[in-house]
């Protein structure tokens, strides 16, 4: 066993790493986060201020998050619910090969670069597309300016779907087939067991899923960028052009914090909801 | 004998099934169709986008690709950017994996929680912080922004997969080493490290692979002369869609092929996704 000083001494590399890169450059973003900004100078002048939170809560850019947020709520709800059947189907099915396969296609498309994906997407599902036919059916073609927020959705979707997949793949790999297999045998329709065995006992899952799904959606910066011609722009957006096109730094700070603490929130209600739907773990 | 309620539940029933199989195959065409659409586009022999699909085909874009000096300056540094900090976020990362797969020890969750931190800050908020503070502290040259960037953004994965070999391992056999006469290093070096050694390239891997292909981060650090690869080509995306992209995706998607098939039969995927309770 290594003594204390040896267990430090290996720690500190990494230590040092979390420090100067991590804890460092946020620390300094939060104290800028309340500093004002001078225009045409670039950091920010002295003093102390809350102009830069109180802006964010203005119509103006309350609008940017109220969009970041809906559009992350429908792609993960979307997720779980196209995650779930292939999930489902790759950890019940006796054939190997299929289960091999569908883990192959989500394991490959986590592995996939998302630059690449997106790229492929636009392809297939922009205007010269083969797909493009598909707004015209929702009654939003392809050529619109509302079609960017389509395919930023599908965009995120195909991004997220498979880390949902994978998650829910564990979930219901453990649980138990048997009690399927008994509803089953007491006459219950495929459906019922779905929605009256399957779904509560893999609640949990579903959940973090959604959840991780959520985080992913609402942090994400390049699905907007590419898919979103200038349309949609996600907060992560309005963070880059605040610092690019008029370079105030100390706004996109307060913007960062925010969403800093919107991260830590999701993880933290994700944590109390898992551990409270957990079957067994309440008494 | 059935009763019409009977065959009434034997239609419900077989629609349920048919909607669940509709969902499904609809799912992987869904994630599937935009892949082989852009690999076949890459071929495309004509010179502007056209209609799908296309009609000859060359390896135009390809030669495209390589005859672009701003893609093969990305390429170059991004593979610069993702071997250096690959090798520290490797060499930190699993140091202190070794140390944090110990028996309990006071603040050792605490240490965990804070090495694994930067998988739940969004990229974008790492890549503005360090912008400003590199600045705060006189640090203007992009490649070593773009290096502080992405040891940050690798640690928790290299920290992580080594953890996850070290957990697994029985700690009996270290322990029978040193019973057995060998000195604590001596067991460290013939007995943990090879063990742990599929974590730890593990953990370089994915690594590599996020880095290759960050985009957030990477575009708050680089500049104008310093681009990465997925930066220009997220460039060229928005001012014009050209095929290159196309060509350079189809690569990618081989590499990723070639990856998973090399996961699957050094490991097993299942062994990768894990069996579950009941198989």
């Amino acid at each position: 066993m290594p003594t204390t000083t040896l267990r430090w001494a290996l720690l500190a590399p990494g230590l040092a790493i979390i420090a100067a890169l991590l804890v460092a450059p946020i620390g300094f973003m939060v104290v800028q986060s309340f500093h004002p900004f001078v225009a045409g100078r670039v950091g920010s002048g002295s003093g102390w201020t809350l102009t830069n939170y109180a802006e964010l809560i203005g119509p103006a850019y309350a609008f940017y998050f109220y969009d970041t947020f809906r559009i992350g709520f429908i792609v993960s709800a979307l997720a779980v619910a196209l995650g779930a059947p292939l999930a489902w189907t790759a950890a019940r099915t006796r054939r190997r090969p299929l289960r091999v396969a569908l883990l192959g296609l989500l394991i490959g498309l986590l592995f996939m670069s998302l630059v690449a994906k997106l790229y492929a997407i636009q392809m297939t599902w922009g205007s010269t597309g083969p797909l493009a036919f598909f707004g015209t059916l929702i009654g939003i073609p392809a050529r619109s300016a509302q079609y960017a927020e389509v395919q930023v959705m599908i965009g995120l979707l195909h991004f997220v779907l498979p880390v949902a997949a994978l998650i829910l793949i564990g979930t219901f790999q453990n649980i138990n087939p048997r009690l399927e297999e008994a509803a089953a045998s007491l006459g219950a329709e495929r459906a019922r067991v779905a929605l009256d065995v399957t779904i509560p006992l893999a609640l949990p899952g579903l959940v973090s899923a959604f959840m991780i799904a959520f985080a992913m959606c609402i942090s994400n910066f390049v699905v907007p960028l590419v898919l979103g011609r200038g349309v949609v722009l996600f907060t992560t957006n309005l963070m880059y052009t605040r610092l690019t096109e008029i370079a105030n730094y100390p706004s996109g700070a307060a913007i960062g914090i925010v969403m800093l603490v919107l991260a830590g929130a999701i993880v933290c209600t994700m944590t109390l909801i898992a551990s409270r739907l957990t079957p067994g773990a309440r008494p | 004998m059935t009763s019409p309620r009977a065959t009434a539940s034997i239609a419900a029933d077989r629609a349920a099934g048919a909607l669940f199989r509709v969902l499904l195959v609809g799912t992987v065409i869904f994630l599937l169709l935009p892949i082989v659409v852009s690999v076949f586009l890459s071929f495309d022999d004509r010179e502007y986008l056209g209609a799908f699909p296309p009609k000859n085909f060359s390896l135009r874009w390809y030669r495209g690709f390589l005859d672009n000096p701003a893609y093969l300056d990305g390429l170059k540094n991004s593979i610069k950017l993702a071997l250096v900090a690959t090798l520290v976020s490797t060499a930190a990362g699993s140091t202190a994996a070794f140390v944090l797969s110990e028996a309990r020890w006071r603040g050792r969750g605490f240490i965990e929680m804070l090495f694994l931190s930067p998988k739940f800050v969004p990229t974008v908020v790492i890549g503005f912080s360090i912008l400003g503070f590199a600045a705060a502290i006189n640090v203007f040259d992009p490649f070593t922004r773009l290096v502080m960037g992405h040891i940050v953004i690798t640690i928790p994965f290299t920290v992580r997969a080594t953890l996850a070999s070290l957990v697994g391992m029985r700690r009996s056999l270290t322990e029978a080493a040193i019973s057995l006469g060998a000195p604590p290093w001596r067991a460290f070096l013939d007995v943990t490290l090879p063990l742990a050694r599929t974590g730890v390239i593990a953990g370089a891997l994915m690594a590599f692979a996020l880095s290759f292909d960050e985009v957030a981060v990477s575009l708050f650090l680089s500049d104008a002369f310093t681009q990465t690869l997925p930066i220009a080509l997220v460039a060229e995306m928005r001012a014009n869609l050209n095929l290159t992209v196309a060509a350079v995706s189809t690569v990618f998607a081989a590499v990723t092929i070639l990856v998973v098939v090399l996961l699957d039969r050094l490991t097993g995927l299942d062994t990768v996704i894990g069996q579950g309770l009941y198989r």
